[in-house]
């Protein structure tokens, strides 16, 4: 079976969290004969061939970071570029990819992605999602290798079945919520995450703080 | 001031009856038009967060969309709905926000957030022209209104013009 996977994520690959996690689960999709062909909607000159093979393709995967509870802009208007199907039995899923930890913070978006196929003349063939995947591409070796191995038989998994089970994906994604103990330790830690947090972007060249108002004054002076 | 931020063409005639009705019913209106602005879509660089914290890399007109929203009361996006979702040239100026939150994290209602950058109770509402579900739209302008330590004024369809005037102009 070949799938024939677009990328949604704004970032060149290089640093594009949304693109590591999609290699991984390439290799598992193709690990058993399986092909797959990739493309980027950050590479704006490609979008009539994306367009073309969108149209042409009946397995389809949609991959995305999540941006302000949904899907980001530069997916919304290329999907606005698409004309529906007409009497396709395309399937199409989605690799959903967030920054914060908890899969309830995906549920949103998901909810919109259950929707869209059927606008676009195609089937909804299930969502994977996973949080806690701000750090990928900052990451390296091992830890980041550690960090989208589980992508691997992810894409293993698609493979053979050909849709995203929900109870399946709900393992996966886990925790829905952190535990409450997670959330106490982690208030209690936040100065030292705070500082983390300085040293990193210091480190990117970051002058300031990572606190600063550069636009305070306008703030200040509300018109009643 | 009251901020209406609008993503419609500006000859839409919907559009352009409710904005005459709010600016009748509503004191010192403020339009933004999004077709007279130049909003690219947020690139994800995290700059805003760590680099050049709460600036922009992306230099178009979304600092002056920055500026107005932080110097009004309330703001009120008016947009089309393209497959049961707001428009990218909305989703685009909502993505590039990020500004207005920082890097650091807390959980909030049990949930991991970002600390606003700003000491700031935004309040903002949207108005919808075309077909989606209400319910979904609801949620998710919720959901945004959370992301930045606001509230939202709700969601409603331009058609009905009596709810909007009742229950997001009169709050």
């Amino acid at each position: 079976m070949n799938l024939l996977m677009i990328s949604c994520t704004p970032r060149m690959k290089e640093k594009s969290n949304t693109d590591k996690i999609l290699d991984e689960f390439k290799k598992g999709y193709e690990s058993n004969g399986n092909t797959t062909e990739t493309f980027y909607l950050y590479k704006r000159n490609e979008w009539e061939i994306i367009r073309k093979k969108f149209y042409e393709n009946d397995n389809i995967l949609f991959a995305l970071p999540l941006y302000v509870e949904c899907i980001p802009g530069i997916m919304a208007e290329f999907l606005e570029s698409l004309k529906p199907k007409e009497k396709s039995n395309t399937k199409i899923g989605f690799l959903l990819q967030g920054g914060f930890g908890e899969a309830s913070q995906l549920r949103c978006c998901e909810s919109y992605l259950e929707t869209l196929p059927s606008l676009l003349g195609c089937e909804y063939n299930g969502t994977l999602l996973k949080g806690d995947m701000f750090a990928v591409s900052l990451m390296d070796g091992k830890v980041r290798k550690q960090m989208v191995e589980p992508f691997y038989h992810m894409g293993k998994y698609y493979a053979q079945n050909n849709y995203f089970n929900k109870e399946v994906v709900n393992d996966f994604a886990k925790p829905e919520y952190f535990p409450k103990k997670t959330i106490f330790l982690y208030n209690v830690l936040s100065p030292l995450q705070k500082l983390f947090f300085q040293v990193f972007a210091k480190k990117l060249g970051c002058k300031g703080s990572i606190n600063d108002k550069p636009y305070q004054n306008y703030l200040n002076d509300i018109p009643s | 001031m009251n901020l209406i931020i609008s993503a419609l063409k500006k000859d839409d005639l919907y559009g352009k009856k409710i904005i005459e009705n709010m600016q009748k019913n509503i004191n010192d209106v403020e339009i933004i038009y999004a077709e007279d602005m130049n909003i690219k879509g947020c690139i994800g660089c995290n700059c805003c967060w760590l680099v050049t914290p709460g600036v922009c890399t992306i230099k178009d007109d979304y600092e002056k969309l920055l500026i107005k929203i932080l110097q009004s009361k309330q703001v009120i996006f008016i947009t089309d709905l393209k497959l049961g979702f707001v428009s990218y040239k909305l989703k685009n100026m909502i993505d590039r926000l990020l500004p207005l939150a920082t890097m650091n994290l807390h959980f909030k209602n049990g949930q991991m957030r970002h600390y606003l950058r700003y000491k700031k109770h935004y309040k903002m509402g949207l108005i919808y022209k075309g077909n989606g579900n209400q319910e979904f739209l609801e949620k998710w302008f919720e959901r945004v209104m959370i992301n930045f330590d606001g509230t939202s004024l709700g969601t409603y369809n331009i058609e009905n013009e009596e709810e909007i005037l009742d229950e997001l102009i009169n709050d």
